[in-house]
């Protein structure tokens, strides 16, 4: 007991941003566990004789392996793969004929989970202990999520080497024998797990030198998951579209065909004036053909169903200098000139100048780029592609370039 | 014109396929039509039980609290059917408007030019929903569909669901709004949600419960009952309310109001000071009712967002740990709380107490409360706490005897201590090693 708890100062001290997840835990021994073992309900359960092989700094990498999994919600992942894969169904036992909690199913997430652990813990301060799983068994590229481990790989490779493998439900979203379950003492609610969660992540956020990138990406993302930007990209030019003055609405003009049937009732009749949509999009040296590809069909996907015609969506290719608006009914094959440095401000003003006057400029690019001074006399939406954050001119490295205006909604692609 | 030129004509009547006993099916209808009949009153006949149900929960706590709700949910997720149950439960009617269908004159009331609008004004009229909830007093109003409403109609909304007003006409304080709107994943044609509207509900986040479904189908659904509001206690729910909103708003100014600024925010709950008066509603109300930690996090988390409920809740967390001024009083009582990082805060707090004030005999309080810690739980929470401590001592306070009992906290510390160090020598050695290959 008390090598485990030197081992869980020893995590502490290194990794000091997970201290309140570490503290947080409630140990139960326990011989049946195979090595050590954590629960949903934020306990850890350990083996004696586990914990009595291994040196302190291995067992700190332990705890931080399995404080991760609780962190990372991989018990909730877990059982939403399951379920959404149907292994918690017949086929998994009958084809095993083994309790689901031995089967391979749940082997293999607890796989998944590790390999998203393992490559970014260790080191700094924590060993590499010896027959650690790593994607790098599979020739799998480090980094990617669970969910993307599962799907991609067949894991089976691995099956007969980790059958040891158990790192408990709260890897998996399994029940273990040896777990106290929901109502057992010491178990964490879901809102205090949150809580935790919480705070660590704001420890993280506060203090970013010191954690290494996947806990900086994780603390971003674990109470604002990301959505799909080609989602976002859709609400943000439909929302343009459709503000007053721009597109649907309400009118007067014509009475409504509800009008007849109640005299002396004025009603509006819901007429559509379809948005024109002015596309913009940066084609300097740093954007790739296939960002630019596959944003500009989103689009003109977007446009479309928002009632925008064909012809009424054009497309402005721009670098320094801004090229003529084409209309997109022409523009199945549009070719995109530029390639030099980029000034988006021409493209902004060529798109104004076009007939029919847009309602909606859609500009895409990677951000490289002087902006206007004065927000466009309509609704503005910028497709972010992401960039690391360096200088992006050689000759004057302090050059910093301006974020996008307050004034547009920002949606980052990919 | 008469209606029936208006009407369309007539469908033809499909011709029977050859060999088809036509004439024998009709007589019979009647009679298939009652055994269906007969089916289908036997296929609705449910029970209810009650469960614990903590969203069931927080949704009949919003509506009695009479804050606008709105459930967000995949299409087909048991919104609707929830509602009803609700309602029933709760003896009021339910009047269901979709409210994507409706134009915004149905909601802010449909102008009526009478004999002389120059003196007698166009009065709006409301529509006839509007009409019955006004009589009946009391009533459950279900604004389904929210997302796929227009702009213009979600503008029109706004009166309603804030001042209550349909044209003309007040809604009588016996109505509770609800809304559900789908997930912006979930509908892909949808328009998003206004932030000035989405600023008045609390949000809710619908899911299907595996067991709730499964048993429902099964003829028992979960019954939502009125959370109890225990009469004595109202005056300190609202206190303790306003207490600790005021409390945690004074030490975060910044979350006070915050418009959502990043794309995947917008649509969903964000704190504003009327969002904060409703979570302060909320708060009383739970108070009152003493509903469960859970319940409380999904409505405040509803009201102002994650981010701003989430500290609030860790705001109130940090007010249940016991008073550090009560611990140093009566060490030897003091009790400390289960879990590890609330009892590392408590120390911690002791610690920083004794630090503000130091005086030897709060020193030495302090540390009868570490060796108190130290029989109740594990050991490596009073490293960092005894060695905050042990920096407080002034020159002429004696070590108090209690202290060796902490010796082992000094040898777990070491041993962190060397493993710590043993690490870093190895990966130095690695280094070395690397580096003389590469030579």
């Amino acid at each position: 007991m008390e090598k485990l708890l030197a081992a869980r100062l020893h995590a502490v001290k290194v990794r000091p941003y997970l201290a309140d997840a570490l503290f947080a835990l409630r140990v139960v021994e326990d011989r049946s566990v195979p090595t050590m073992a954590v629960d949903a309900h934020w306990r850890c359960y350990v083996s004696p004789g586990f914990v009595a092989r291994m040196p302190v700094e291995e067992l700190a990498g332990v705890w931080v392996h399995e404080v991760s999994h609780l962190l990372r919600d991989h018990h909730g992942r877990g059982e939403r793969y399951a379920r959404q894969h149907e292994e918690f169904g017949p086929g998994e036992r009958s084809e095993t004929g083994v309790h689901p909690s031995e089967g391979w199913g749940r082997l293999r997430r607890n796989i998944a989970a590790d390999f998203e652990i393992n490559d970014d813990i260790y080191g700094d301060g924590l060993p590499l202990p010896a027959g650690v799983v790593l994607p790098s068994l599979l020739r799998l590229p480090g980094g990617l999520l669970m969910e993307e481990y599962l799907g991609t790989a067949s894991l089976s490779g691995l099956a007969a080497d980790l059958a040891w493998l158990d790192c408990g439900s709260g890897a998996d979203g399994q029940d273990r024998p040896w777990e106290l379950g929901p109502d057992g003492a010491h178990g964490l609610s879901r809102h205090q797990q949150d809580a935790v969660r919480f705070r660590v992540a704001e420890g993280i956020k506060g203090r970013p030198g010191e954690a290494p990138q996947g806990w900086r990406r994780w603390a971003d993302e674990a109470f604002q998951p990301p959505q799909p930007w080609r989602q976002l990209l859709g609400a943000a030019v439909r929302a343009a579209a459709g503000a007053p003055g721009a597109g649907e609405n309400h009118s007067y003009r014509r009475p409504s065909r509800r009008s007849a049937s109640v005299p002396g009732v004025v009603l509006p009749s819901l007429r559509r004036t379809p948005p024109a949509v002015c596309v913009v999009i940066d084609t300097s040296g740093s954007v790739s053909d296939a960002e630019l590809g596959s944003a500009l069909l989103e689009v003109a996907a977007i446009s479309r169903a928002v009632g925008g015609r064909r012809d009424l969506v054009s497309v402005i290719s721009c670098d320094a200098a801004a090229g003529v608006a084409v209309p997109l009914c022409r523009a199945e094959n549009i070719e995109l000139v530029g390639g030099g440095g980029t000034d988006l401000r021409s493209g902004f003003a060529r798109a104004l100048r076009s007939r029919p006057r847009p309602d909606v400029i859609v500009a895409l690019t990677d951000g490289q780029t002087p902006w206007p001074s004065a927000p466009p006399p309509c609704r503005t939406v910028v497709g972010l592609f992401p960039r690391p954050a360096r200088a992006a001119d050689e000759e004057n490295p302090d050059y910093v370039p301006d974020t996008p205006p307050s004034w547009a909604r920002v949606v980052t692609i990919g | 014109m008469s209606l029936s030129t208006v009407l369309p004509a007539p469908a033809p009547a499909p011709v029977p396929a050859e060999g088809t006993p036509v004439a024998v099916r009709v007589p019979d209808t009647d009679t298939h039509l009652a055994v269906a009949d007969g089916l289908l009153s036997l296929l609705r006949t449910t029970t209810t039980e009650p469960r614990p149900d903590e969203q069931l929960e927080a949704l009949t706590l919003a509506v009695a609290a009479d804050l606008p709700v709105l459930l967000w949910g995949e299409p087909g997720i048991g919104k609707t059917a929830a509602l009803t149950r609700l309602a029933a439960s709760l003896g009021l009617p339910l009047t269901t408007v979709i409210a994507s269908v409706h134009e915004p004159s149905d909601f802010s009331g449909l102008p009526i030019v009478g004999d002389d609008p120059a003196v007698q004004g166009v009065p709006m009229a409301p529509p006839q929903w509007a009409v019955e909830l006004v009589r009946a007093g009391r009533g459950l109003l279900f604004l389904d569909e929210l997302s796929t409403a227009t702009p213009a109609v979600q503008a029109a909304l706004l009166r309603v669901v804030l001042e209550r007003r349909v044209g003309a006409l007040q809604l009588p304080p016996g109505v509770r709004i609800v809304a559900a709107a789908n997930p912006r994943a979930s509908a892909a044609d949808g328009w998003e949600l206004s932030p000035p509207l989405a600023n008045r509900f609390v949000h809710l986040y619908w899911v299907h419960d595996q067991e709730v479904v499964v048993r429902g189908l099964g003829g028992v659904w979960p019954r939502a009952e009125l959370p109890r509001l225990a009469p004595e206690s109202l005056a300190d729910a609202v206190a303790f309310a306003r207490r600790v909103v005021c409390g945690f708003l004074a030490a975060r100014p910044t979350l006070i109001h915050r418009l959502p600024s990043t794309e995947t925010r917008r649509g969903g709950a964000w704190p504003s000071p009327r969002s904060w008066d409703a979570a302060l509603t909320l708060l009383a109300f739970g108070t009152a009712a003493s509903v469960s930690r859970e319940v409380l996090a999904l409505l405040v988390r509803g009201a102002v967002g994650d981010g701003p409920g989430l500290e609030l809740l860790a705001y109130l967390d940090r007010l249940d740990l016991p008073d550090p001024e009560t611990l140093l009083a009566d060490p030897a009582a003091a009790e400390l709380p289960e879990r590890g990082d609330l009892r590392q805060a408590t120390l911690e707090a002791v610690v920083a107490a004794v630090g503000a004030r130091p005086d030897r005999a709060r020193w030495e309080a302090a540390w009868a409360v570490l060796v108190r810690a130290l029989e109740t739980g594990t050991a490596d929470l009073l490293v960092a706490p005894a060695t905050a401590l042990a920096a407080v001592r002034r020159d002429d306070w004696e070590v108090p005897e209690t202290m060796d009992r902490l010796a082992g906290v000094v040898g777990l510390a070491r041993q962190a201590d060397r493993s710590v160090e043993r690490v870093a020598a190895a990966a130095a050695a690695a280094e070395r090693a690397a580096a003389g290959t590469h030579r």
